[in-house]
């Protein structure tokens, strides 16, 4: 990669740019190929020294202090820059205002940044590959969210979000272990995992997902979902190998085949509202103009961590086939193909590198609010900084809102049959 | 009950507001006020690596992405590599049969025993370096989209400063489109607009290859239903997102990864940009040269003996109070006028005369032929103790709440010798200031 930091941009210096993600943090330099680091957007409570997501802080001062500990460990332990750079702040369409404004004020307040910007992380997508339209899907931790972007402009009223990505696998394999779950100890005894631990760890249960599980194939997962849904004859097709997990150093964790090829299922299960995150990319299309359709059907590119799971992008597709001639999209869109864009990075950087495209000098000067118009305007982020408006935000968004928030408490109420086991943990 | 235990026993207001125990405060000798972490600055002092101890300048620095240009971490659990040397023997090609040994090195980790000839790299003939390092295979690609972008965001600008309103126009379609308001759709093109502008532009000199969509993406192994897992062999997402160019998810890629540098840290006063704390140069040297924390200029407060806590009794209550300076210290307690914290839940009764500290001297401990009870004239119902810099001395405290820690606050007054170096050169006396600061105590739980 050039230096391009003081030989092309006059001697002003690179911006960072942090994607702040629900699960994990990138941060780098504008103008590199990849993020420096990618580590866990947890910050530790001084006073208990327990780990929290920071996305898990309500209170707005509690938040604004680990914000500062958080964005310090960013400054002098993973890029480790002094702070007088402009600052690309890659979000989610969806991040709360209360996050960002908070995080504005520790940048501005307590870093005394020159300016910041917020972009969206769908938007920033496009800027990897070249291209001003496309349907970009989020798949990360807490949400799934696909956008359509058309000559650069985000179509927000088409923009559909599900509640359920990594996090949600995590708790299904969590339910799923607790009641299939074999530990065998080092005298060789088998008993259930329950009685061995209480709670499983999360990263656990990441690793475990990493590790051992996949993303089926569609005619296997049809046969699997006929068994939950309990049709008569329907048959498991033959399970692929069990994993011996060391869990700890006397116990084994024997995780089964079909728990590795079912876990994901959770995010391809349709619910009661018959939705799925395959289904999302085709209701954000029939919200758009019929003209744009076609383009974005054959520019959709697929971001964040869960996007690597194994299987997951061959299983969008075949399942977006699969769905364009089931009864609820037959003929409501008359569309043939579907493209993918492969973006020059890791999926999970997608978003991360986009920003650092688009953090580039110029485009950054007239865009970005600076320290000054934040202090002038009373330490309040401008309105234009951000892609929302409320007043004019069609019901769409909010309706979409509020649909989340409702599954969140009750997952098994919308999910299929399968799910009680999620329920009694909720 | 000791503070020594629990330091956020005794607290300290900073001039921010902010309150913390004296022991993560500063204090500016040149504005004279607590600093905490709210009204001091950060800054990059010098780069150094943790293995090899090596300086490395600034522009360096940049220049290898902060990173050690000679120790690699272990890419299997991030411990440091260290290179070892073995003697292979090499076939000479002139005389086969014959063969010659020859040292040879390789990287190896002292704490997994991860190699670097576990991955298939081949040994080196030269002690340090010769790794070839990894490259991106999107190198050219990002910096062909970086080099396209920035001319478009140039031509944007100087588009905008032309004509301010043909932009607008352009977006009139999209607003019939998806049926937003020209005021919004203004709004955000501000943020929005770069990513619109035409890819297909004839007088723009850079051009670039839109990226391609194919109807392909990566499939799903069809052994992945029959071959058994070997979970050694498959990589944690800790271990992949060590790497995050290339995120290997088997054993076998993973490569070993330049050090990541760290940093000394000097912190500044926001109010007067003084230094407060600049550590040595030194990478191995834990020493500072300016260090101006709290504890080193302003006495310090602890609990020495708690009693009974009940409910409206009032009961004596032992602090000790240190003096760090090495000058005879005055230290006079005084109510606090205002609860603005909303801290106290006890009523407290402070000494009224002034508590005399001797200087510290370090080497007092050793010597205990003088009886400094003497040399100072203590009411005993007051000061209880008193050795070399360190007084014990009554509070009285009525505790007022029931459900509630007990707390109490007081303002401390001390007369404070300022020695700036400055100062002591153009006056021979060094100028005598009284600094205030408020002091917080929290005394626990009613005990009875
Ligand atoms: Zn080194
Ligand atoms: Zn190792
Ligand atoms: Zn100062």
């Amino acid at each position: 990669m050039p230096m391009f930091d003081t030989l092309a941009y006059g001697g002003e210096k690179t911006p960072v740019v942090f994607d702040i993600g629900t699960a994990y943090t990138k941060c780098g330099f504008s103008s590199e190929c990849s993020p420096r680091k990618i580590v866990p957007s947890t910050v530790k409570k001084a006073k208990t020294g327990e780990l929290v997501n920071i996305y898990d802080i309500s209170d707005r001062e509690e938040l604004y202090r680990l914000l500062i500990d958080f964005v310090h460990l960013l400054y002098f332990r993973h890029v480790l820059v002094p702070k007088e750079r402009r600052v690309v702040i890659v979000e989610s369409v969806f991040t709360p205002t209360m996050f960002r404004e908070t995080l504005a004020g520790v940048l501005f307040k307590h870093y005394e940044v020159p300016s910041v910007v917020f972009v969206p992380a769908h938007l920033m997508a496009l800027f990897t590959l070249g291209i001003p339209s496309g349907l970009v899907m989020d798949c990360g931790y807490k949400q799934t969210i696909v956008l359509p972007v058309y000559e650069g402009i985000p179509v927000l009223k088409a923009c559909q979000a599900l509640p359920f990505a990594s996090k949600a696998v995590h708790n299904y394999l969590d339910a799923q272990l607790r009641e299939h779950g074999i530990v065998r100890d080092s005298q060789g005894e088998e008993k259930p995992l329950s009685s061995v631990k209480d709670i499983v760890d999360e990263n656990i249960l990441e690793d475990i997902k990493v590790r051992c599980c996949f993303v089926t194939k569609l005619d296997r997962a049809q046969q699997i979902h006929a068994v939950s849904a309990g049709i008569k004859d329907a048959e498991l097709p033959a399970p692929p190998p069990d994993v011996q997990y060391p869990l700890d150093g006397a116990n084994t964790l024997t995780i089964p085949g079909k728990i590795r090829e079912h876990t994901f299922e959770i995010l391809f299960e349709r619910d009661s509202e018959e939705q799925s995150v395959s289904t999302l990319l085709l209701d954000a299309i029939i919200q758009c103009p019929i003209d744009i359709r076609k383009t974005l059907a054959e520019n959709i590119i697929l971001i964040g961590g869960t996007c690597m799971s194994v299987g997951f992008q061959h299983r969008i597709l075949t399942e977006l086939y699969s769905l364009l001639n089931s009864p609820r999209y037959k003929n409501r869109l008359a569309l043939k193909s579907f493209k993918f864009h492969h973006p020059p990075s890791k999926r999970n950087c997608v978003a991360w590198l986009g920003g650092a495209i688009f953090g580039i000098q110029e485009i950054l000067s007239t865009r970005s609010i600076s320290r000054d118009q934040y202090t002038k305007n009373h330490c309040m982020l401008p309105d234009w900084c951000s892609l929302y408006d409320y007043e004019e935000s069609d019901n769409h968004s909010a309706i979409l809102l509020k649909k989340e928030a409702s599954k969140e408490v009750l997952p098994s109420v919308s999910k299929s049959p399968r799910s009680p086991v999620v329920a009694k943990k909720v | 009950m000791a503070t020594y235990m629990d330091v956020n026993r005794v607290q300290y207001v900073a001039f921010s507001g902010t309150v913390a125990p004296l022991s993560k405060l500063y204090f500016c000798r040149h504005c004279l006020k607590l600093r905490s972490r709210d009204c001091v600055s950060q800054e990059v002092d010098s780069y150094y690596c943790s293995n090899c101890l090596e300086n490395m300048p600034s522009p360096d620095a940049k220049l290898k992405k902060n990173r050690c240009a000679n120790c690699f971490d272990c890419p299997s659990c991030g411990h440091s590599l260290s290179t070892r040397a073995t003697s292979v023997a090499f076939q000479d090609p002139d005389n086969p049969g014959k063969s010659t040994p020859k040292k040879v090195y390789y990287l190896a980790c002292g704490f997994c025993r991860w190699t670097s000839r576990d991955v298939g790299l081949k040994d080196q003939l030269i002690a340090s370096g010769g790794w070839q390092e990894q490259e991106n295979p999107n190198e050219k690609r990002i910096s062909e989209l970086l080099d396209y972008y920035k001319h478009l965001a140039q031509k944007d600008q100087t588009e905008r400063e032309k004509k301010k309103y043909s932009r607008r126009r352009s977006y009139l379609h999209l607003s019939e489109k998806f049926g937003l308001t020209s005021h919004a759709i203004k709004k955000r093109s501000a943020l929005m607009g770069i990513g619109g502008i035409s890819i297909k532009d004839d007088d723009l000199s850079v051009d670039i290859e839109p990226s391609l969509a194919i109807d392909k993406v990566e499939e799903l192994p069809d052994d992945v239903f029959t071959k058994p897992i070997v979970l050694t062999d498959v990589t944690t997402i800790r271990q992949r997102h060590a790497n995050p160019d290339f995120q290997p998810t088997h054993i076998s890629q993973l490569y070993p990864r330049h050090k990541t540098m760290l940093i000394k840290r000097s912190q500044r006063c926001k109010e007067c940009e003084h230094n407060l704390s600049k550590p040595e140069f030194n990478p191995s040297s834990i020493k500072f040269r300016i260090q101006l924390v709290a504890l080193h200029h302003v006495p310090e407060f602890r609990i020495m003996s708690l009693p009974n806590l009940q409910i409206n009794k009032e009961v004596q209550l032992i602090l000790t109070l240190f003096n760090p300076l090495d000058t005879l210290t005055h230290v006079a307690l005084l109510p606090s006028p205002t609860d603005e914290l909303k801290w106290d839940t006890a009523k407290v009764v402070l000494p009224t005369c002034e508590l005399v500290l001797s200087p510290r001297d370090d080497t007092a401990e050793f010597d205990d032929t003088v009886d400094q009870q003497q040399n100072f004239k203590d009411d005993p119902s007051v000061v209880v103790s008193r050795k070399s810099n360190k007084i014990g001395f009554i509070v009285k405290v009525t505790p007022m709440i029931a459900d509630d820690d007990v707390r109490i606050s007081f303002i401390m007054k001390y007369d404070y010798k300022n020695m700036t170096p400055a100062l002591q050169t153009e006056k021979k006396q060094p100028e005598i200031t009284w600094l205030q600061f408020p002091v917080l105590v929290n005394l626990g739980k009613i005990t009875g």
